[in-house]
């Protein structure tokens, strides 16, 4: 292949661009100092006759390596789509014509900036070869569903409906979970009127009776190893038994746990027998089997029962929940009507602090309620005294009274919590804590971490990794299923708190995303977000000094070690960030379509003109996510860009490596401006850690500006938002006006 | 104290709410109310009352059953029908406050001389005797309500209008002698004979 | 001509917004072939109008640009703007759909250079800032958006027939204006349907004592993401409509048309959390001296999301009353409106008896106005499973046609994309079965 490269230019003279530059000059660089071995002019490249010119060049000449000079990268994708060749795009539009004035002063850095951006383009994809994917991909279509609750068997069903196997592992004797446990469950279709069938035997019964699900019960994970397409797992039963199976990919619906309010000494939870959680009751409800209802002191039915709700939740208190399972209302009032269809009058109170009963079918339930005469009270309980008869004390907030009430039976809204695993991240939450308090809270949930689920055998840890308060939910609001480990899915409670229908419909969500996954993985495509990429990390063994730092710093747990400690990519896991590349001190980690060549030899060829020419040249490194995109919105509002700058865009800022700044400072740029995605608590890097691992690095740049005798405002790292649209031109001008008060740089040979 | 009073007492002893349901006309829509305050905020006599009607509502689910018979809030009602044409759960809240004061009243619990019962009382009188309201005799009454002194002090003060009402035919002096009454007066009388029994009779069955 | 080419294994998908375009992409990323009708120019739909998410305070434009550099790169989905499906006849496996597609006046040719708007001189409000749209005004050939996909113009049909339309097209020099376009109708087959039409904002106007239609300082809660956004009519600054006052003092009204038998009669789940998130904006323009003041029934912030409302709640600079607000009218001398109503968690706070009747005048006042589903059940195509509320149920007897987003309830973007997302399998249920029996 690599005899056979044959490089082709395309410059693109519409859109203004030939009358803005001199386009034959253009063909002359690319030509002559891009080696192009064609260059062709079109003055319409994205049109129809446009890209057949292209693709007869590909079929006929035997084009392997295009270089289009037109828009911008994020323009007429659809039409330069050629899949079969490596290809790199010059933005002369939005990156050139349209941050620049029209004026013929500014002519000459003009076309300057543009003669560049050819350059850039040229080099880049000379560097570059078209990714195929590695060839040892395969498709296994059978998914790992972990849990036999309400989420797993939807998870099961739905993922065999769509023509794939699953195994479903249970750590209990039976399926059904929770859920197998309660009378009867909210409503979950119209009118929302009244508790329905939770449809559990049933759902048991499909499960069993499907060809294409197998469960294991009183099984467990004993260890799990591999990648999307390939995982093994051992899968080990309560009898020392084990098997190993091969999976594609994997949903966790591990469910939920319930807090436990002894630790609140005011509800009376550990004095009185009549005191009991939501869940309890359930089964209290069961016991009766259609008849009255007793409570579990001395058997009398109820005739009196009060809903104590939000119990230990919302709070900022220690040992309380400071989220809330959002569906206790819904649950009370579905158990107030326990009492109400057996007994009319039997007297039902909830006792509330903001009634969360929300959409339709929330505020359907919520009025069905108060037709059956369930009393709902806003009042705050302060007290739950024990006795034959309980006492509730409490706070009504419209009367502003201390009232109380007398009751048979006190039953207490507990929140959910996750059953997750360790957080692999947890040692790490340890050492980068800021104070000394966060640092015992980090212990304190280090050393407490819950025993292992998935076992995974991953370089950085067994399990998922958790975002808060011990849940694995998705940090990306547009995407719930963004998982930090590829293949792997939660569903159900284990990734936030939810109810019967909402676990139903995520469990939907994450068999999806599992076929997707082993989908793509028989493909050799990455997952989202940059879905459908067919390179993969590779590396220079003979370079490497098994510094560990590709597999410390991965956000994905992608990479593992041999056991002579060099990494092991498991392509599959891959989201393509590069982030291992930016962390390799040695430079051998690469893809086929983006290195530290393909942007090296980027910067490397840009043309520095002398000092006195007083030409500075600006490198930006932007993130191809938020700050390109940036910088193409403020083009076109005709926003100015300094004609010193010179932008490439990259993966993540994770994936900079230092030898581009060190290169670019070395061959006599003025000022380089850094920008990335934020990071931090609210980070918006869609690479997780990588804008922060990048900032982190940078800030180190400082030694490396040092050894030159250079001032530090030469280098400026950002994080920059999508929408900074008037900021990040901004931010390079800047550059442009510390290098005008600073100097050029005195490097340039 | 009347019996009926105590004998609602006694067989609602546990649920004000109900008694409010069984007795109280639109009563089995208090439940439904979620205390958001509009009806509170939209009555442009809302000043006037101890007791706004989601407040009442509250209380009748706390069963302070004594406190909102004996209040005089729902007799502050002008039936504007503000409240119910905001109210988001759609309460008929106009209804159910004249029907909690019909209900206090029957029960005896009314606060003495509150002037909105004193009027109402005299209407009913008034209409009971012809079949149709006697509009001079009806004001004059309450004219005279707080005595003869503050009686002709006001009939003084309205008397421009009254003589206009004459001249324009709006009012004949001749009603203040007995007055025309409906047609079939004693078929009139026999309807409100039947509808008394009727109501006693649902009362009755309620409280017992 | 608009060519689609599509067989009985192929989703159709209705609505190009967050879920729509959720739903497609992870279906076509599996494999399967889809075809995305969405009704206005561009997808994304009502995310692309918001500034900010809760609780992350982040961008969807953010989000928005990795789905459509999905959307490009993928050869299995087909985009269909400015076009609604009319009919939709057959059954599950087997559906025959028939889409209306409006004339845009530009074609494909359009590189997204902008000529056509410095050409033409006509303006019309900005619909994309919903009622704000007469503080910025848009040409009558636009990009709606600055990330708008299809990057491609429109031609306002107003413009058509006049010397604007000729204007346009003389300045395109790729030949991308054809002023004869027509509308075209479409039949084409599908195996499954996703229905994800979305929501609009319920309309205020029908809120009578609010004002909204005659208080220039009344707006709704869309209108404010607008004015937060820097991209938006005023520049991101928080000016009220009617004399550009800075707007610091600022009442949220919830349940403006949620939970109410005269409106919606549905709890929009999403309000509370998003009058939450609007507080952010008074604080960060104005620090200190802004103030918030949330006027409830219930706060329903969502599950793992209380710890935002527990944050806002311990921000001095917010306050909170339980209470709907009766009316509003206005100061004629300031232009402030003015909130009636009643405190109902007041009662005796200061020893006086009764409950607090407040008049209290602001500088802006915002409508947490609720989402009305946009399936319309009188007209809606195929013979399907609706609630009281509008919104599509979750029903066998609906076939393969399946909910995705705020067509099947008030959700809020996260669970609405987490719900497309199942939703997109139960569509590939059908289409593998389809393809099981074609033998493929």
């Amino acid at each position: 292949m690599a005899d056979e490269k044959k490089f082709a230019g395309y410059i693109c003279t519409g859109c203004g661009i030939g009358e803005r530059l001199d386009a034959g000059q253009l063909e002359t660089i690319a030509t002559r100092d891009g080696k192009m071995q064609s260059c062709r002019q079109h003055e319409m490249l994205c049109s129809k006759e446009g890209v057949q010119t292209i693709r007869d060049d590909i079929a006929n000449e035997g084009v392997t390596h295009i270089m289009i000079a037109a828009c911008s990268r994020r323009a007429k994708v659809e039409a330069f789509n050629f899949t079969e060749v490596a290809m790199s795009r010059a933005n002369l539009r939005e990156g050139v014509i349209w941050v620049r004035p029209d004026t013929d002063e500014n002519r000459e850095t003009t076309q300057e900036m543009a003669d560049d951006y050819i350059r850039m383009a040229c080099a880049e994809v000379k560097f570059m070869t078209q990714p195929t994917g590695s060839g040892e991909q395969e498709l296994n279509k059978q998914i790992l569903v972990v849990g036999g609750g309400i989420t797993g068997m939807t998870a099961a069903l739905e993922t065999a409906a769509a023509g794939y196997p699953v195994h479903i592992v249970e750590k209990s004797g039976v399926l059904g979970g929770h859920a197998g446990g309660y009378y009867k469950s909210i409503p979950t279709r119209s009118p929302y009127a009244e508790p329905q069938d939770t449809g559990i035997s049933q759902m048991i019964a499909d499960v069993e009776a499907n060809d294409s699900i197998t469960v294991h019960l009183n099984s467990t994970l004993a260890r799990t190893e591999g990648a999307p397409g390939r995982f093994n797992a051992e899968i080990a039963t309560e009898s020392g038994s084990s098997e190993t199976l091969s999976f594609g990919a994997i949903i966790q619906a591990t469910g939920f746990k319930l807090y436990d309010p002894s630790a609140l000494p005011q509800y009376a939870y550990d004095k009185s027998a009549d005191v009991v959680t939501n869940e309890e009751l359930e089964g209290l409800v069961m016991q009766a089997d259609g008849g009255p209802i007793k409570r579990p002191s001395d058997g009398k039915a109820v005739e009196s029962v009060a809903f104590v709700q939000n119990v230990g939740q919302n709070s900022t208190e220690e040992n309380e929940l400071p989220y809330h399972s959002g569906i206790g209302d819904m649950i009370a009032i579905k158990q107030a009507m326990y009492f109400k269809e057996l007994n009319g009058n039997c007297d039902t109170t909830i006792l509330f602090d903001n009634l969360r009963t929300p959409g339709a079918a929330g505020e359907d339930f919520y009025r069905a309620g108060q037709q059956k005469m369930i009393t709902f009270s806003k009042g705050a309980v302060t007290e739950v005294v024990p006795g034959s008869t309980l006492e509730v004390k409490f706070k009504d907030l419209i009367l502003n009274d201390d009232a109380t009430m007398q009751c048979d039976l006190v039953v207490l809204d507990v929140g959910m919590m996750p059953n997750t695993g360790p957080d692999p991240y947890a040692q790490l939450a340890v050492e980068e804590a800021e104070d000394e308090a966060e640092k015992e809270k980090a212990r304190a949930l280090l050393e407490n971490a819950p025993p292992s689920i998935l076992n995974l055998e991953y370089r950085q840890g067994t399990d998922l990794p958790h975002l808060k308060y011990g849940f694995t939910d998705s940090h990306f609001i547009c995407f719930p299923y963004e998982t930090r480990r590829t293949g792997i899915y939660a569903a159900g409670p284990t990734r936030r708190p939810m109810d019967m229908r909402q676990a139903a419909d995520d469990a939907a969500g994450a068999a999806m995303k599992a076929i997707q996954a082993a989908e793509n993985a028989g493909k050799g495509r990455a997952a989202h977000p940059r879905s459908g990429d067919l390179s993969f990390p590779s590396f220079r063994k003979e370079g490497c000094t098994q510094c560990k730092r590709c597999t410390v710093e991965c956000p994905f747990g992608a990479i593992n070690e041999d056991e002579k400690r060099y990494p092991i990519f498991n392509e599959a896991r891959c989201r393509r960030c590069g982030t291992c590349m930016g962390a390799c001190p040695v430079r051998v980690i690469s893809f086929e379509n983006y290195s530290v060549d393909t942007v090296g030899q980027q910067i490397k060829n840009v043309e520095v003109p002398e000092e006195w020419d007083e030409k500075p040249r600006i490198l930006v490194l932007a993130c191809e996510n938020d700050a390109y995109p940036a910088l193409d919105q403020s083009a076109m509002n005709g926003v100015e860009i300094t004609q010193w700058a010179r932008v490439v865009p990259v993966r993540c800022l994770g994936s900079i490596s230092l030898s581009w700044i060190t290169d670019s400072l070395n061959n006599g740029y003025d000022g380089i401006v850094l920008m990335g995605c934020q990071k931090g608590e609210d980070y918006q890097c869609h690479f997780v850690k990588g804008s922060e691992m990048g900032l982190e690095r940078m800030s180190k740049v400082g030694d490396t500006l040092q050894t030159l005798n250079l001032e530090p405002e030469r280098v400026a790292s950002y994080e920059v938002a999508i929408t900074d649209i008037q900021r990040a031109p901004k931010l390079i001008n800047d550059m442009a006006e510390t290098v005008q008060n600073i100097g050029m740089s005195p490097f340039k040979f | 104290m009347t019996e009926l009073n105590t004998a609602m007492i006694e067989q609602y002893r546990n649920s004000f709410l109900q008694e409010v349901e069984a007795n109280v006309e639109e009563g089995e829509w208090v439940k439904m109310c979620m205390q958001c305050g509009v009806c509170a905020g939209s009555c442009p006599l809302g000043n006037a009352w101890e007791h706004p009607p989601q407040e009442i509502f509250m209380m009748i689910r706390a069963g302070k059953r004594e406190a909102v018979l004996s209040s005089d809030s729902m007799w502050m009602c002008t039936s504007c029908y503000n409240c119910i044409s905001r109210c988001p759960r759609g309460l008929p809240i106009t209804h159910i406050m004249h029907g909690l004061a019909h209900y206090a009243q029957r029960l005896g619990l009314v606060p003495k001389n509150q002037p909105t019962q004193r009027f109402a009382q005299m209407f009913w009188q008034n209409l009971n005797k012809k079949g149709r309201v006697n509009e001079l005799k009806l004001g004059l009454s309450l004219y005279f309500m707080n005595g003869f002194g503050e009686g002709v002090k006001t009939s003084l003060k309205m008397k421009d209008i009254g003589l206009g009402m004459l001249k324009t035919k709006r009012m004949a002096v001749t009603e203040a002698f007995g007055g025309h009454g409906v047609k079939d007066l004693s078929g009139f009388q026999k309807i409100m004979k039947k509808a008394h029994e009727l109501e006693d009779a649902r009362i009755q069955k309620s409280g017992n | 001509m608009t060519e689609v080419i599509a067989t009985n294994q192929t989703i159709l998908v209705v609505g190009g917004g967050i879920s729509g375009l959720t739903a497609a992409l992870e279906a076509a990323e599996t494999g399967k072939q889809v075809v995305l009708v969405e009704k206005r120019p561009f997808v994304g739909g009502r995310i692309t109008q918001l500034y900010k998410y809760f609780p992350k305070l982040c961008f969807p434009t953010c989000g928005l640009e990795i789905n459509q550099r999905r959307a490009k790169m993928n050869p299995n989905l087909t985009i269909i703007s400015m076009a609604e499906v009319t009919e939709v006849q057959g059954e599950a496996g087997d559906y025959s759909a028939t889409i209306k597609i409006s004339p845009r006046y530009v074609n494909e040719n359009c590189t997204g250079c902008g000529d056509c708007t410095r050409a033409v001189e006509a303006e019309f409000d900005n619909e994309f800032n919903y009622g704000l749209g007469g503080m910025s005004k848009r040409k009558g050939a636009y990009l709606p958006h600055k990330m708008a996909h299809p990057q491609r113009y429109v031609l306002d049909p107003r413009i058509i027939g006049t010397e604007d339309a000729d204007k346009a097209k003389a300045a395109c020099k790729v030949n991308a204006i054809d002023l004869e376009m027509q509308e075209e109708t479409l039949t084409f087959k599908a195996g499954a349907i996703v229905w994800a039409t979305g929501w609009r904002p319920y309309d205020a106007n029908k809120i009578q004592p609010y004002g909204y239609d005659r208080f220039a300082n009344v707006i709704t809660n869309v209108e404010f993401e607008r004015m937060a956004d820097p991209q938006g009519p005023t520049g991101g600054k928080l000016l009220r409509p009617s004399d550009g006052k800075e707007a610091k003092h600022v009442a949220f009204i919830q349940c403006a048309g949620s939970r109410d038998h005269n409106h919606l009669l549905h709890c929009s789940r999403i309000c509370c959390m998003a009058t939450l998130k609007q507080t952010h904006f008074v604080q960060d323009a104005w620090g200190d001296d802004g103030k918030s003041t949330i006027y409830y029934i219930d706060i329903r912030a969502i599950d793992r999301f209380e710890d935002f409302y527990t944050r806002v709640k311990n921000n001095p600079n917010v306050s909170f009353i339980k209470s709907k607000v009766a009316s509003i009218t206005e100061n004629s001398e300031n232009g402030n409106p003015v909130l009636h109503g009643v405190d109902v968690e007041s009662y005796n706070r200061d020893g006086n008896g009764g409950y607090d009747r407040y008049a209290t005048e602001y500088d802006l006042v915002v409508l947490a106005v609720g989402m009305e589903p946009s399936v319309d059940k009188g007209t809606f195509p195929v013979d399907i499973s609706i609630n009281e509320e509008g919104f599509i149920e979750p029903a066998p007897e609906n076939g393969g046609v399946f909910a995705a987003g705020c067509a099947s309830d008030a959700l809020d973007v996260n669970r609405a994309v987490q719900q497309a997302t199942g939703a997109a399998l139960r569509a590939i249920q059908v289409v593998n079965r389809v393809a099981g029996t074609e033998g493929q």
